[in-house]
């Protein structure tokens, strides 16, 4: 999430040439598909931990 | 000597009694046994102990009848949200008895709640004084709730209903997010509580790295029985806790102990949920501003882009024509001074060669021989002084208009 952060500002500063943001833009767009599958995927591996000692 | 029996004797202890003490008293004491009979009459034991609470200093039955107990009961549990228990402070509004069998005992006629809400306030005081002497006050308070609390460990009774509302309340979010709830068993209610949400709290803290927080909860009865949860050491455990802790015990009273040192304290199981869910919510709108930020900062360049670009095409064919027109003059200028360059240099050289040719005409010898003078040839050669003739050579004169032949005499 800082990181995504960091990416947005740097790319709203438009401070970077057009090649980098394309790189940005990538590297923002994978922070963005990592959180939201936090939010909203079961994440199978959590649910073993979790269920194993029961 | 006179003998009395042991009922006279005890008779007249009762008679005694009854006579010099008719009056009921508000007396304070605390709960040493309690036990309600089948008949619906509850019997107490009281006591009052030395400053050390080692000893005791004074001890009596209490009886409580089963009219007032059915009054008393319900309006000290409404008052105090507590039932009456071992170790509770109470103040008895109590008459004096002597039974001939039974002996000495106090008979029940009312109680004052205020005195033990009082007593379990000041408990708390001094328990929290305590706790903050320890250092110990805040330091739960001072953990940050992780960015996205999706593991959460539960404190309570399997069966409670209100770890069913919790459950319900996350698992049903409107927003779908996820989360991952495990169970650890406690008792919540009783003399217990303490000990049970300690060793439950140790569970927990054996797999911290597994959870971002901790919800101690339980549903809510007709009586709180929150007492148990103004308790020292829970407190210590809580305070301590490596992860937050979120307490959702049930009530709408002053916070107990356990309230004031947990991380967060909401007031229903439910609210526990609504705070969890409303932690994630907060990540996620960062998330969706951050996301849409990226997107208009993005395609706000990409614009400013495209129109440098359209700018820089128009303007490039009249910076092209700039340019031609600055060349074709520069062309033009250098051909203007080719040409006058070149009209000098022949103007200047006709000029010599008029000179040249006017020179040349002064010297021809035509122009001699026209003013006089002659030209004298010898076999083909031009005489050019007496010497070079003798007598009998034939020579040849030149004039202007023709050639005469002689001989040297």
């Amino acid at each position: 999430m800082k990181r995504l952060e960091e990416t947005v500002s740097r790319i709203e500063e438009n401070k970077m040439d057009i090649d980098q943001i394309g790189e940005s833009l990538k590297e923002a767009r994978e922070l963005i598909k990592f959180c939201k599958d936090k939010l909203y995927k079961t994440d199978e591996e959590i649910k073993k931990i979790l269920e194993a000692e029961d | 000597m006179e003998t009395v029996t042991l009922l006279e004797l005890n008779g007249r202890v009762r008679s005694t009694l009854q006579f010099e003490m008719p009056d009921a008293y508000w007396v304070q004491a605390e709960i040493s046994g309690i036990s309600p009979s089948g008949q619906g009459h509850c019997y107490l034991e009281l006591v009052q102990k030395d400053p050390t609470g080692r000893t005791f200093l004074a001890k009596a039955k209490a009886n409580v009848w089963r009219n007032t107990w059915l009054r008393i009961k319900p309006f000290f549990e409404a008052e105090t949200g507590e039932t009456l228990k071992v170790g509770m402070k109470v103040l008895l509004q109590v008459t004096v008895s002597f039974h001939e069998v039974y002996g000495y005992s106090l008979v029940v006629q009312d109680i004052d709640p205020t005195y033990t809400v009082g007593d379990m306030a000041r408990r708390r005081k001094e328990i929290l004084e305590q706790l903050a002497r320890d250092g110990v006050i805040g330091l739960n308070r001072e953990l940050e709730i992780p960015l996205l609390p999706q593991r959460i460990a539960v404190i309570s009774s399997a069966t409670a209903a209100g770890y069913g509302d919790f459950c319900n309340q996350l698992a049903g979010n409107v927003y779908g997010f996820r989360f991952y709830v495990k169970l650890f068993q406690a008792t919540m209610q009783g003399d217990d509580v303490e000990r049970s949400v300690i060793a439950a709290l140790d569970a927990v803290a054996a797999e911290r790295d597994k959870f971002d927080a901790v919800i101690i909860i339980r549903g809510g009865g007709a009586v709180s029985e929150l007492s148990c949860f103004d308790s020292y050491n829970l407190a210590f455990n809580i305070a301590n806790f490596p992860l937050p802790v979120i307490t959702g015990i049930g009530h709408d009273r002053d916070d107990t102990v356990a309230d004031v040192v947990a991380h967060t304290k909401v007031k229903t199981p439910t609210a526990a949920a609504e705070f969890i869910i409303s932690k994630v919510f907060d990540a996620a709108s960062i998330l969706e501003t951050l996301t849409r930020r990226m997107g208009e900062s993005v395609s706000e360049r990409m614009n400013l882009e495209k129109l440098r670009i359209e700018r820089m095409t128009q303007k490039l064919p009249s910076l092209f024509a700039v340019v031609r027109v600055r060349r074709e003059q520069m062309l033009e200028n250098m051909w203007n001074r080719a040409v006058t360059g070149l009209n000098s240099l022949i103007t200047s050289n006709l000029h010599r060669l008029e000179l040249l040719e006017k020179g040349v005409n002064s010297s021809d010898p035509i122009r001699i021989l026209e003013r006089g003078y002659t030209l004298t040839r010898c076999n083909g050669h031009v005489v050019k002084g007496a010497s070079d003739l003798k007598r009998g050579d034939r020579i040849t004169t030149v004039f202007a208009d023709g050639s005469v032949e002689s001989e040297i005499i």
